[in-house]
């Protein structure tokens, strides 16, 4: 039983930055119907902007506060410089544009900073609590706190401000929301800044505990993406619910079955939604949105 | 004058020769020239500096004590890319060379591997640092390797947790890959010699964010003492992080990413105390000490094992070079395998049939932070 609460911990902790990603790519794919593969990116691009902070001697909140900042910039530079120039294509130049920024990111923060990996503190002195048997690490608490209030946030956000409707609105129809008076492409241009935010967010929050490294951002990524497809793309709730899964499918087929084909297992997941349910756990509101 | 086809043949193929018989002429009074195949460009670039750094250190020497047969000896560099493909080029170009006497090649195993068929045409000697057993045992006759192969890691391991630590009930953790399910498979045998068969055998994939499942197998498993074998710097630092936070703290003994630099700093407290072999230990020997202080006097960084491997090769096979009296391919072979007891920054060289110079590792230990010194341990075959 201890174990099970153990890994349940754990599981749902790794799932919770899982979700946090996925959120940024349902966000854009729900206002620009295109995947953003250099979602992974943004994250790895904050967590080295919060190591420089830090490094710098600026305090922990101000870097927070700047790296955050920072990554409202990348997003307006992304939205102008890779999705805007496109924006009346099909979707498959943007996909590949959005892969050839992600490859400009990593190999820009390589040749800044080098292939080591670095090391960013966590926000709490304590590095977590013992609960009877299980360890509770801090940084996964703090990970898991963040995935709920910005679940709250979200709902607020999109169904009680008249912001979050319109962002609706150019979700749903982009032409019918432009004969209403709303601006669509300051409206896709506040969706990356929000993306990009996020996919910071997440970044900085996990650095702690997986390290700054150039590759941090693709390996989540790869799994925030599968969460998307299991949650329903174009759902916010379904990309948290397809996280959430997925970190505790994997934590418990390694722990019972083979640590080995841990990803495996997340994969299998993946292909059986495929096959199945390709519209996802909650898919009905995209077929509603075709 | 008519120019009959075979005039016209022989007169060819002077011109085309001349070059060629010129410069060996010309070569008899100048420099002896080594060939290094190294990653300039590449993933391992900053690595391939370090090992130009420790053989041109090398050679240094070896030139100020008058060189080798009387000439100065001279390094023809030429990038591998840190590729295979880019290997093979690399030494094929070298080679083309015919005045190059002998060769130093890769630290990487897959890229010996990849050039090791052209080793054999060429028929010169070829100094490599990569340690997969398999490169010297496969009846090349022409690879000679200045780190201890695999084999050696995982005796030593063993060796030193059941013999010098008294621990029995071994857990081993290693990586899914080539090297680390090598390397676990070595230090099992290496256990089940010593009549310490582990308790757990437990491997991961490469790239896991998560190591719980893994700790608490090992927790579970009930071992006193846990043998590694990770790929990653970063792996290994989740991996220690979670062991401690998660109670385990049985000793440590892993391969030398343990107590790498990387690993040091990511990892911090939680690897403080384990133990980790390294081929190179700075504090190891009096060579190796002279080496260090050599190499901080001139590039200002301490070095490792990817500068201190090739800094050994150009001085004994410049010593080889001089003993054999000749460049002879032949005769500069038979020296390298005559070298017994070369005190070298990396250990004492004592040259076995298959081309194998060292045959141990450095236990070191990772105290508070710092890598020291522990003991050397050495096997006679």
């Amino acid at each position: 039983m201890d174990l099970v609460l153990q890994l349940l911990f754990t599981g749902i902790g790794i799932g919770a930055v899982y979700a946090l990603v996925a959120l940024g790519f349902v966000l854009i794919f729900r206002a620009t119907n295109v995947v953003n593969f250099a979602q992974g990116e943004f994250s790895m691009v904050a967590a080295y902007l919060m190591v420089v902070c830090v490094e710098l001697g600026l305090p922990y909140w101000l870097s927070f506060v700047i790296a955050l900042a920072g990554m409202a910039l990348l997003g307006v530079i992304f939205n102008l410089g890779v999705y805007y120039p496109l924006r009346h294509r099909t979707y498959l130049p943007v996909i590949i544009a959005t892969i050839g920024a992600s490859i400009l990111l990593s190999n820009s923060v390589l040749a800044i900073y080098g292939p080591q990996p670095q090391v960013l503190q966590g926000w709490f002195d304590t590095p977590g609590i013992q609960l009877g048997p299980v360890y509770l690490d801090s940084q996964y608490l703090l990970i898991i706190g963040v995935t709920i209030l910005l679940v709250l946030f979200n709902f607020w956000f999109f169904e009680k401000t008249l912001l979050g409707k319109k962002l609706q609105a150019t979700s749903q129809d982009k032409e019918m929301a432009s004969l209403l008076g709303i601006s669509v492409s300051t409206m896709i241009m506040i969706t990356f800044i929000y993306s990009a935010v996020l996919g910071g967010l997440a970044g900085i929050l996990v650095a702690p505990v997986l390290f700054v490294s150039i590759q941090m951002g693709s390996t989540i990524a790869l799994k925030a993406f599968a969460a998307t497809i299991i949650g329903g793309f174009g759902d916010v709730a379904g990309a948290i619910v397809g996280g959430l899964a997925l970190g505790v499918i994997e934590t418990f087929g390694a722990a019972y079955i083979s640590v080995p084909y841990k990803d495996g297992f997340a994969f299998l997941v993946l292909i059986a939604f495929l096959v199945f349910r390709p519209q996802g756990i909650f898919g009905e509101r995209v077929a509603e949105k075709a | 004058m008519k120019l009959t086809r075979r005039e016209f043949s022989a007169g060819l193929a002077a011109g085309l020769a001349a070059p060629a018989l010129m410069r060996s002429a010309w070569a008899q009074g100048a420099t002896i020239k080594i060939g290094m195949c190294v990653p300039v460009t590449g993933p391992a670039a900053e690595q391939g500096l370090w090992a130009q750094n420790g053989a041109k250190l090398a050679l240094a020497a070896v030139n100020k004590a008058g060189g080798v047969l009387g000439r100065q000896v001279e390094l023809v560099i030429e990038d591998d890319q840190t590729t295979n493909p880019g290997i093979v080029l690399a030494f094929s170009k070298l080679a083309a060379q015919s005045d190059i006497v002998a060769f130093l090649g890769s630290i990487r195993s897959t890229q010996v591997q990849a050039m090791a068929p052209d080793v054999i045409k060429v028929g010169k000697p070829v100094m490599i640092g990569g340690t997969n057993p398999d490169l010297t045992h496969s009846g090349n006759p022409w690879l000679f390797r200045f780190r201890p192969n695999d084999n050696y890691s995982g005796r030593v391991i063993a060796d030193f947790g059941v013999t010098t630590l008294g621990k029995k009930k071994w857990a081993i953790v290693h990586s899914t890959d080539a090297f680390g399910t090598a390397g676990g498979k070595a230090l099992t045998e290496a256990l089940t010699k010593l009549g310490a068969p582990p308790v757990l055998d437990q491997g991961y994939a490469n790239q896991s964010q998560d190591f719980t499942p893994v700790v608490l197998a090992v927790k579970q498993s009930g071992a006193d003492v846990l043998g590694t074998y990770f790929t990653f710097e970063n792996d290994l630092g989740i991996f220690a992080r979670q062991l401690r936070q998660l109670g385990v703290n049985i000793p440590w003994v892993g391969s030398p990413s343990v107590v790498a630099v990387s690993s040091t700093k990511l990892a911090g407290p939680a690897l403080f105390g384990t133990y980790g072999v390294a081929d190179f230990a700075e504090d190891s020997s009096d060579t190796a000490k002279a080496f260090g202080k050599a190499y901080r006097d001139a590039y200002k960084t301490a070095p490792d094992n990817q500068s201190a491997w090739p800094y050994d090769a150009i001085t004994i096979l410049s010593a080889a070079i001089n003993k054999a009296g000749s460049t002879d391919p032949n005769k500069i072979r038979d020296a390298i395998l005559a070298t017994q007891k070369f005190a070298g920054a990396e250990g004492e060289y004592n040259f076995d049939k298959n081309g194998d110079g060292l045959h141990g590792y450095n236990v070191v230990k990772n105290d508070k932070g710092k890598i020291v010194y522990d003991k050397h341990i050495d096997f006679n075959d």
